[in-house]
């Protein structure tokens, strides 16, 4: 088995669980891309994420349904795009794309956003069941305050105890020691897989790096997910050994890294637009979101861990982050995705683009886009944007040529 | 002076806040300190020996902060930016920002690139309040705010001092409920205008004497007689309701405001603090006890049901929503509160604003529509 | 005779009603607020009901240009008059659509005729009149050929772009992509369709639903709405003239108050 056939074998058995589950009347659980899953894990509660699902009904091109039906409850067009498809699925409770069961709890973790504390919470009150919150507080300094590692672990120790009443069943600490260990592991083997785009030219398309991310947000903390990343590892590193590019069709000739998240309903064209000219994302922050390690049995050091992802850090370090990516992926350009749902990205995005350009010299270009909402992306505004960072690249090449 | 001199005083205050905030400087021989919306510890800041002054945005042409902002960002952030860079706020010797959404987070980090000399203090709060773990981060917090201000101000705080702001700050509370309540009773005198900038004036004054002149004010209502009213009285809630402006289409249109779940005004002193513990732990009782507003996490979302009783209370005819455009925190709870207004049979007025509009025709005939409707 | 005038921001509009509370006249003319047009369809409503000025009892204006319109007893919004207007020449509507020069607006009534709720669009032209004249502009035809181009339309094809920017250029590429113009100009009107039902959904409508305003000449229009929304949408006699009646309307039953 191929690992793209595991992972669409994984995605099938994931959603089937689900909804199994929910037949059988266990509870189901609704979380956040970046949560400590390993309480949950180790409560052996389902957990489906909305931020795959509507990731998955915006490549299927089916978000507008949804996002209707939101916008006549009174969401504004200019929220999130995932809540608003979410919030249309918890009415319509159907999508071509895949089913997903309503949940029985909410499980939110503030460290991607402060507009999934929002989202969840609208969640909870819709559907009226209990929500259980992790608040990571922004950290304006470079590192994550120790004052705020002691909230984050007395959230945890809160959860547990939330966790418990939930279930009714006793928080097993052995289990959890396990589970710690499996998430470090499948985080290692993620970040070792997309590492190998380091090499030149890349194996790994980093379009593929898009799907392959549903999983370290749903099955870090199981045995499926373990292999799944080692398997793609292996498949990286003997493609690499063997020279191999991301694509049989055509060569890498620009390496570039994309900033945000994929435009999904607009895949098809962002993907084919850069391959045209040869152009392959070989990495973004997402490698290192979900490279979440710490020591197992450590809470204070799993807090941490999940408090210090990308979204939740300071212009400092943004800068720093997105500079050694440059370097160790022996980046050419950068695309920065102007992403209408996404505020946190956005609003930084213009000072980190002059930071980076004055410390690295490599040219870059800001399109208009949207996550899951169709109507904020045009095809020939994109193509420019992509052609003009294209014309930039080669200039830099032809200097570097002559020396 | 007057109560109606008094009312005179504070609307010009409130209408020029650079001249206000100069003369107070002069007055009070105090520096400025920056205060971004929205629960700022000013009590910290009075402490310090400094004038608090409030940074709401404003009317102003966005075009340096474009720099650093796409145009989708909330309007008081875009204008709080084209002012730092446009050398507005130079009077202040720092400020401190509490990142309580998503743009608040990126503008801290875009101020200490774009701002550089005016030094900046973030206040994280947490979300978690219930919690014992959520209350002792905040008080650790704000002692961390306490620090940073020592540091930039080069004088040690004493818990005297801060007892000291922490009274007067109460008191201030104390009297504006007062005044909210006081100034329902007298529409014809404190329309809707007239209350917002009787508010906001206090952002930019000593609260000593903005306290005082409000006691003065509420004085002066009561020995005027009540008149009975021949419009409709309405309970807004939002960020903020401007530009001032737009407040006159509601005086046109006999729309008093009967109470407000606004930012800017009532959600800044409708919750007394703490009355137990150290001053950090009452400071921090505060925030805890606050309901119903979208900045701070709340399961229950007990914002439509507060809104329903405050109609219920002050006798009100309608809620009015001012939406502040690009705001997620009050756009994302709009359909919850609307849908239980609904249930509740309230009508509804929903306002799309932002500081920088200057076309108010459309928004003239939404409010006489309304107006219309409920007569 | 009761007199309501309507100037909106590309067309002015007069009704006249006599004594007995049926219409003795209507004029339209496309020309808004800003210009002398008023003046103009003032002049041809009093012809058309052989009327002078003495015999005017009541005045009220409605519509963008009614502030400043100088010659009116009562300035009434156009929410209220289309709701007036709508309930007087229709039984039983629950549901107003009115799509304006700029503005679009859903209006919920209660029972009697009255305004129980609305939503206008925010800022944004998409949606609105205005919105079709760029795309009839792009497309090469006039606002009034749109319908019968799009009835001839054969194949879906979603306009996708919400701002009206986007959507010209979208629609650029389409046609250059080679698409047929009925088949983008249907496209255009569904995106409309979709916008207004979104405004729609907010007021709560129910039928029976009326479409009033220039654009319900528009028939494919009125078929694109009916189709989102789900039921039958009907188009509201002297659908441009809606408001004015309605002001006459309000004229006539102030008048009426008074006496009493």
């Amino acid at each position: 088995m191929t690992s793209k056939e595991m992972l669409n074998h994984l995605v099938a058995k994931h959603y089937e669980g689900a909804l199994q589950a929910k037949k059988e009347g266990r509870p189901v659980v609704w979380a956040t891309s970046i949560c400590p899953q390993e309480l949950l894990e180790t409560m052996g509660l389902v957990t489906v994420y909305p931020e795959n699902h509507a990731a998955a009904i915006g490549a299927r091109k089916e978000a507008l349904t949804f996002i209707e039906h939101s916008e006549a409850e009174g969401y504004s067009a200019d929220i999130c795009s995932y809540a608003r498809v979410n919030m249309g699925y918890a009415d319509i409770r159907h999508a071509e794309a895949q089913d997903i069961p309503l949940p029985d709890l909410i499980f939110c973790c503030s460290n991607i956003c402060n507009t999934v504390i929002k989202w969840y919470e609208n969640l909870a009150k819709k559907l009226n069941i209990p929500l259980i919150m992790f608040d990571m507080p922004f950290n304006h300094t470079y590192e994550v305050p120790a004052h705020s590692v002691k909230y984050m672990r007395g959230q945890i120790e809160y959860a547990i105890k939330q966790l418990e009443d939930f279930t009714k069943k006793k928080f097993d600490y052995d289990k959890f020691g396990e589970v710690m260990k499996l998430s470090n592991a499948t985080c290692e083997w993620w970040k070792k897989a997309t590492d190998w785009a380091k090499v030149k030219p890349s194996p790994l398309n980093g379009f593929d790096m898009f799907n392959y991310m549903a999983m370290i947000v749903c099955m870090r903390g199981n045995e499926d997910g373990h292999k799944l990343f080692k398997l793609w590892h292996d498949e990286m590193e003997a493609k690499a050994k063997k020279g191999k590019g991301p694509w049989n069709s055509a060569e890498e000739k620009y390496r570039i890294i994309w900033d945000g998240i994929a435009c999904w309903p607009h895949l098809a064209v962002t993907f084919k637009t850069l391959k045209k000219y040869g152009i392959n994302m070989v990495t973004s922050t997402y490698p290192e979101s979900w490279n979440v390690r710490y020591e197992t049995n450590d809470l204070s050091g799993m807090a941490k861990a999940y408090a210090s992802n990308y979204a939740n850090r300071n212009l400092d370090y943004d800068t720093d982050n997105m500079k050694k990516l440059v370097d160790d992926f022996s980046v050419e350009g950068i695309v920065y995705h102007s992403n209408r749902s996404c505020k946190l990205m956005d609003f930084r995005q213009y000072e980190v683009q002059r930071r980076i350009a004055e410390a690295t010299g490599i040219p870059s270009v800001v399109f208009d886009g949207d996550q899951t909402d169709p109507r904020n992306f045009s095809e020939a505004q994109y193509e420019t944007r992509i052609q003009a960072l294209v014309e930039m690249m080669e200039k830099n090449k032809e200097a570097k040529r002559r020396g | 002076m007057s109560y109606q001199d008094i009312i005179k005083k504070l609307e010009t205050a409130a209408l020029h806040p650079a001249k206000t905030v100069t003369e107070q400087i002069r007055k009070t021989g105090k520096d400025a300190f920056g205060c971004f919306p929205i629960y700022t510890p000013e009590e910290i800041i009075y402490a310090a020996g400094l004038l608090p002054v409030g940074m709401w945005g404003g009317k102003t042409e966005l075009k340096l902060a474009d720099k650093y902002l796409q145009s989708f960002c909330c309007s008081i952030m875009r204008s709080n930016i084209e002012y730092g860079l446009k050398g507005t706020y130079n009077m202040l010797k720092g400020i401190i920002l509490p990142t309580f959404c998503d743009t608040l987070k990126c503008i801290c980090e875009n101020w200490k690139a774009a701002v550089p000399h005016i030094p900046i203090v973030p206040i994280v709060y947490p979300q978690n309040r219930s919690i014992d773990a959520g209350f002792v981060y905040m008080t650790e917090e704000l002692q961390r705010v306490k620090g940073e201000m020592e540091k930039i101000t080069g004088r040690t705080l004493s818990d005297d001092d801060l007892e000291e702001a922490w009274e007067l700050y109460e008191e201030y509370r104390r009297t504006m409920r007062e005044f909210t309540d006081t100034a329902a009773e007298y529409p014809q005198i404190i329309g809707a205008k007239r209350r917002h900038l009787l508010i906001k004036a206090g952002y930019f004054m000593d609260k000593r004497e903005y306290t005082q002149d409000i006691r003065e004010i509420i004085a002066g209502l009561k020995d005027e007689e009540k008149k009975p009213f021949a419009g409709n009285r309405v309970v807004v809630t939002g960020l903020l309701a401007e530009p001032a402006e737009l407040l006159d289409i509601f005086e046109e249109n006999q729309l008093a405001f009967a109470a407000d779940d606004l930012a800017q005004e009532s959600r800044q002193f409708r919750t007394p603090g703490g009355t137990e513990g150290s001053v950090w732990q009452r400071m921090a009782g505060r925030i805890c006890d606050q309901r119903g507003d979208t900045f701070l996490y709340e399961e229950e979302k007990s914002r439509g049901q507060m809104l329903i009783d405050m109609v219920k209370e002050k006798e009100a005819d309608a809620v009015v929503i001012f939406m502040m455009k690009f705001c997620d925190p009050e756009e994302f709870d709009y359909p919850i509160y609307k849908k239980e207004l609904e249930a509740a049979g309230i009508p509804m007025l929903y306002l799309e604003i932002d500081q920088q509009m200057d076309s108010f025709e459309q928004i003239r005939t939404r409010v006489q529509s309304f107006a219309e409707m409920l007569a | 005779m009761y007199l309501g005038i309507d100037i909106g921001s590309s067309s002015s509009k007069v009704a006249i009603l006599d004594e007995q509370k049926r219409i003795a006249a209507v004029s339209v003319l496309n020309l808004g607020t800003g210009t002398d047009a008023y003046e103009e369809v003032m002049k041809d409503a009093m012809e058309q009901a052989g009327a002078r000025k003495e015999d005017i009892k009541f005045v009220v204006a409605t519509g963008y240009g009614r502030i400043n319109f100088k010659g009116a007893d009562k300035q009434i919004t156009e929410i209220t008059c289309h709701a007036k207007g709508a309930s007087f020449l229709m039984e039983d509507i629950h549901t107003i659509i009115d799509i304006g020069g700029q503005d679009a607006k859903a209006i919920k009534l209660g029972e009697n005729g009255q305004v129980a709720n609305f939503v206008m669009n925010e800022k944004c032209a998409a949606g609105t009149g205005r919105f079709l004249e760029v795309m009839a502009r792009v497309l090469g035809c006039r606002i009034d050929e749109l319908s019968s181009f799009a009835e001839k339309s054969t194949k879906e094809i979603s306009i996708s772009s919400v701002c009206t920017v986007f959507a010209e250029s979208e629609v650029i590429s389409r046609l250059s992509a080679g698409e047929k113009v009925s088949d983008v100009a249907r496209g255009a009107h569904m995106a409309i369709a979709k916008r207004v039902m979104g405004m729609a959904g907010r007021v709560g409508y129910e039928p029976k639903v009326v479409m009033t305003g220039g654009v319900a000449l528009n028939q494919d229009m009125v078929r694109c709405m009916s189709k989102e929304m789900g039921c039958e949408v009907a188009v509201a006699p002297y659908c441009q003239a809606v408001g004015a009646i309605g002001a006459a309307v309000s004229a006539y039953d102030i008048s009426h108050k008074k006496e009493k």
